[in-house]
């Protein structure tokens, strides 16, 4: 049935509908949409419109089903389309709302609107083919409008199309030759046009453009920085694409030239100094005896440059033996007499040639002997912090080797010195945690905060350290000292995307095997990192607006690889790991539900944590949330574009418009409950993964996680892809060593041979990681043997031995083996021995810990339980009482 | 410690750095739009593994007075508590400021700092030769006060006075034109 045609009144009044809802007259737009209606109840179109506006009344269902009737009658509309557009893009379904936008483009090619949206939504979901055709078409439809033409530009780049790309700059800067001397956004066109010449790998042409628009030569490329860094850069392309002698030097000359300009703007990047030595040969990273001298004495050139560090710690890299001798004293006495805390950071990455290791700790040591004998009752020049900032150093160096008790004993003497200063609480409860004491190392963090309450690092600190000693509760309380009054902390610092805090949050609930509680975690960082994906939207528009190329190409980049941030892999792989545990188990999931017995308690902990997930989400609307959130921030800028646009969605919404974004919705599920029932976790677990082995090939976690999720799901030629992977990667993890025999078990005890090609191809693939003819047994035995002195190879030696059916009295055997010679173990080790033994359900499980405990005198890791309680008593207890009943059981204070 | 300026690809770990050091944090949107906006302003410093250890967030806005000029702000400035007596904020700062006179031409620079926050007030005032502007009566989040301080680059001239006299009389004119339309509707309405 065609939809019916208006009479031209009525048309006329279906424009003023348009209008009103342009200029944001909701209610009267309604009311023209119901006249409208009532002549013609089934004009497509209208009923669209009246949708749309319903929505931004705040009637989302009945807007939206009002939107689908609509389209129902009208398929042929670029309105409808457009009106459902617009409806998915609020619901973030990018590719959706392209689709839609690409329908309306079918019936209205040339509509501005639904163009510039189109090119917008194709740029966030990477479909630049698609986006240099609509750029062609914006341009085409305003062609006297540069941002048009730079639009079109930045898609040819995107797309790959650089040859394109010039061009279109080469005729855009045709026309713009009346700019004014200080136009930042010409000065921006040149260095994106400079930067495609040099990606084409036109190097020369791409210097000669930089050098005739050089500002000192009354050029407009404003960026003197960014300009410089370009030549030089495209100075070592040159060199390094060219074999002509003559030249060569001419530009190693132009190019230590212009490092040294840089050097002289920026003593401190290390990156100029890579630069200023690989012009004269030299890799900074690698320093060879015949280039010493040399690099070092480039260096030394710049050791009176005040105040740069970098030049005098860039050659305790470079130098060796004598030379290193000499300069290490006064490096580490001049950071000693300044009292630098950073300065064993700075030192640990010489640590790695032990002479200099050596070195270093005697230089120390020595110091430590002088200072002691000149402080105070000598009166000698030193200062009586030089000699407390060397036992600060000696702590940290002693501990980083592993001498916990002699690091403590260091730090004893130091703090009985200075008994104020909080930077020795910290290396005190960094120590502790090394040594496997996360109780003594939650006090003791506590005790430089209260030293320091106004000081959020020493705060943060504490409270990662009190959740990792299994305290939430308390760690709430700490870090609610510094995040926003009327809510929880985790209320806050979820909203402010505090990844350090979700990770060991997440961490610290499933120690603690509240899996429902980790995974909420978990997916809260997912979240962040989608907002993170979503936030680019607002930029596709407004850099090509504002010409703002480069950083711009530089952020679609960052954009594409932001879940290979550490944070985001971890709760991944966390996240992996607890979906394969309840797939595992499936009595896992309903065993986390509240018992009946203890019902009453946990319905008061629901309710309160109901209270808090609402407290976090001041329901409905979004945008009100977000009005309070940036006042209480006090972000009081002068509004300038898009930051005004930003802040206006926000502050100018009239109590009629509530935005087309739908409300947020309250959490159903805050405990994570009914999330752990999901009836396919490894659907969910395959979800988080998405796209990950691409983005971070190189990471062994999540081969192992991927590995772990196909196997399950039986795609064995996946799994078998990513052991081969990790062999790679390191082809003796104890990890992999379970991981292959678990494959080579689980399909070969398959009730029948899968079909070709896959069978055969599996077969063949597993044969190159574990050779047909070596038994299960046999490879066992070998890795063992390999790796004797490993514990944590014992344990994947006994995991196997497990998957090959031995005996559990076996097993627990070989577990006990990691307690005897020539076994190293450590605590770390030791605690993934206890745990596994704790869920294989062993009855030596006991044993061992006692074993444990004995052993490890300074960690608290394997104590019972009822010490464990009073160990967190004691964390908890207020300042005041400390020390009166009963003082640290490893402090000899 | 490395220093450099501040690039998309460190916009992660430059709000993380934030977070665990200063009481005001902002969603990533904020930082991801004034590092693109402004690139050339921000600097960061970075251990040797890489680990963003401090940095300033700097943006450029029109003057409160004379909205014709730009000046340049210092959003955040933060180093971790670890990383200090480096002298690392000074020199991120002094950065930050050749790069706002260098590419934006400003008039000076301006911050807010804690009236409680003696050790940063020190470092502005005292080695960055910042002078208080005026005191800001429950600025922060919490109710506390705020210096709002300033880096003069060039002093208020001549030019700058006159441009406010014009400045002022078109506006003056836009405004009456403004309130007369205004009446005049509202007499219509009237006879309405």
């Amino acid at each position: 049935m065609p939809p019916p045609t208006l009479a031209q009144k009525d048309k006329k009044l279906f424009a003023d509908l348009l209008t009103q809802y342009e200029n944001k007259q909701l209610s009267k737009g309604r009311k023209t949409a119901d006249q409208i209606l009532k002549k013609y109840p089934d004009h497509g179109e209208t009923m669209c419109m009246k949708g749309l506006i319903l929505v931004h009344l705040g009637l989302r269902d009945e807007g939206i089903n009002l939107v689908k009737e609509g389209m129902r009658k009208d398929l042929s509309s670029h309105i409808c389309w457009h009106v459902w557009a617009l409806i998915q893009k609020s619901e973030r379904k990018y590719e959706d709302a392209l689709k839609s936008y690409v329908q309306a483009l079918k019936f209205d090619k040339d509509n501005f609107n639904i163009l510039r949206d189109t090119a917008v939504l194709q740029t966030q979901t990477r479909q630049f083919e698609g986006l240099v055709e609509t750029r062609h078409n914006l341009l085409r439809l305003r062609p006297f409008n540069r941002h048009h033409w730079v639009g079109l530009a930045v898609a040819y780049q995107l797309n790959g199309n650089l040859a394109e790309a010039k061009q279109i700059l080469e005729y855009l800067e045709g026309f713009l030759r009346n700019v004014g001397s200080y136009d930042v956004e010409f000065s921006e066109l040149l260095m994106y046009h400079i930067r495609i010449l040099e990606d084409m790998g036109n190097f020369q042409l791409a210097l000669d453009m930089l050098d005739s628009n050089d500002r000192d030569k009354g050029g407009s490329i404003l960026d003197r920085t960014t300009g410089t860094e370009m030549k030089v850069r495209l100075l070592a392309k040159l060199k390094e694409s060219h074999v002509d002698d003559e030249k060569k030097a001419a530009w190693t000359e132009q190019a230590d030239v212009t490092w040294r300009w840089l050097l002289s703007q920026n003593a401190d990047c290390y990156e100029y100094y890579k630069g200023l030595l690989a012009n004269e040969g030299i890799d900074l990273a690698n320093v060879t005896d015949e280039n010493r001298e040399r690099a070092l004495g480039i260096l030394r050139t710049f050791f009176n440059v005040k105040p740069a560090t970098a030049p005098r710690r860039l050659a305790l890299d470079v130098t060796t033996g004598q030379d290193f001798i000499e300069l290490i004293k006064p490096y580490l006495t001049n950071a000693l007499s300044k009292g630098i805390p950073s300065l064993f950071a700075d030192l640990k990455p010489l640590y790695r040639d032990l002479t200099k290791r050596q070195v270093i700790e005697d230089t120390v040591e020595e110091l430590r002997t002088t200072y002691a004998s000149s402080s105070p009752p000598a009166g000698n020049s030193v200062e009586p912090t030089t000699y407390l900032w060397t036992l600060y150093l000696l702590a940290q160096h002693h501990s980083f080797l592993g001498r916990h008790k002699q690091a403590l004993e260091i730090l004893d003497i130091a703090i009985a010195h200075t008994p104020t200063l909080p930077e020795l609480y910290m290396v005190r409860a960094r120590v502790l945690k090394r040594a496997g004491d996360p109780y003594g190392a939650a006090k003791a963090m506590d005790t430089a905060r209260l030293l320091d309450g106004q000081d959020r690092f020493v705060n943060t600190k504490t409270g990662k350290y009190l959740l990792r000693a299994g305290m939430p509760d308390k760690a709430d309380a700490i870090f609610s000292l510094f995040t926003k009054k009327d809510t929880t902390a985790a209320a806050d610092l979820e909203e402010m995307q505090a990844l350090h805090y979700l990770v060991e949050q997440g961490d610290s609930y499933r120690q603690a095997g509240k899996l429902n509680l980790a995974l909420k975690k978990y997916y809260v960082i997912q979240k962040v990192f989608d907002s993170f994906r979503e936030d680019q939207y607002e930029f596709h528009q407004y850099s090509v607006r504002k010409t703002i190329l480069n950083v711009y190409t530089e952020m679609l980049k960052w954009e594409d690889n932001v879940r290979s941030h550490p944070s985001f892999i971890h709760a991944a792989v966390a996240t992996v790991q607890i979906w394969v545990a309840l797939y595992d188990d499936s009595t896992l999931g309903p065993s986390l539900q509240p018992s009946d017995a203890a019902s009453e308690t946990s319905k008061k902990a629901l309710n309160k944590a109901k209270k808090a997930a609402h407290k976090g989400q001041p329901e409905a609307d979004g945008a009100n949330s977000k009005k309070g959130e940036s006042t209480r921030r006090s972000v009081t800028f002068a509004l300038s574009s898009l930051r005004s646009r930003l802040l206006s969605a926000v502050t100018a919404t009239q109590s009629e418009d509530r935005g087309l974004e739908p409300p947020r919705r309250r959490d159903e599920d805050p405990e994570g409950l009914k999330l752990v029932l999901d009836k396919d976790p490894l659907e969910c677990a395959d979800k988080y993964l998405a796209g990950l082995t691409e983005l971070v090939p190189r990471s062994l976690d999540v081969c192992f996680a991927t590995y772990d999720v196909a196997v399950r799901r039986k795609k064995y030629l996946q799994a078998v892809k990513m052991l081969i992977r990790a062999r790679l990667l390191d082809p003796e993890h104890p990890d992999l060593h379970v991981r292959i025999a678990h494959l080579r078990n689980t399909v070969s005890s398959l009730p029948e041979p899968l079909p070709a090609p896959i069978g055969p191809v599996l077969a063949e693939s597993i044969t190159s990681l574990l050779p047909e003819q070596v038994s299960l047994e046999l490879f066992n035995s070998q890795y063992l043997q390999k790796h004797s002195s490993s514990p944590m190879a014992v344990l994947a030696h006994a995991k196997v031995a497990q998957i090959s059916k031995a005996p559990q009295e076996e097993v627990e055997t070989i577990l006990f083996t990691v307690l005897k010679q020539p076994v190293e173990l450590d605590h770390k080790a030791a605690f993934s021995v206890l745990s596994y033994l704790k869920d294989m359900k062993s009855s030596r499980a006991e044993e061992f810990r006692i074993a444990c405990n004995d052993r490890f005198e300074l960690s608290t890791l394997f104590k019972s339980a009822e010490e464990i309680a009073t160990l967190q008593r004691w964390v908890a207890e207020q300042e005041e009482s400390q020390g009166d009943d009963r003082e640290s059981p490893e402090t000899d204070v | 410690m490395n220093i450099r300026r501040a690039e998309p690809k460190d916009l992660t770990n430059i709000q993380q750095c934030n977070l665990q050091n200063l009481p005001e944090n902002y969603h990533m949107r904020f930082w991801a739009y004034s590092a693109i906006t402004w690139p050339e302003v921000s600097f960061l410093a970075e251990d040797s593994s890489g680990r963003v250890v401090g940095y300033v967030l700097s943006s450029i806005e029109p003057d409160e007075e004379f909205p014709w000029l730009q000046v340049g702000h210092i959003n955040s400035l933060s180093v971790l508590r670890t990383y200090r007596r480096l002298g690392l904020a000074k020199r991120l700062m002094l950065l930050s400021k050749k790069a706002m006179i260098d590419s934006h031409d400003v008039e000076y620079i301006q911050l807010h700092v804690r009236k409680s926050n003696r050790a940063a007030f020190s470092l502005y005032s005292e080695k960055l030769g910042f002078q208080i502007h005026r005191k800001e009566i429950g600025y922060y989040g919490d109710g506390e006060d705020a210096y709002s301080m300033r880096y003069i680059l060039k002093p208020r001239s001549l030019v700058h006075r006159l441009g406010r006299r014009v400045h002022g009389f078109v506006y003056g004119r836009q405004r009456a034109f403004a309130i007369w339309t205004l009446r005049c509707s509202k007499r219509v309405n009237q006879i309405k």
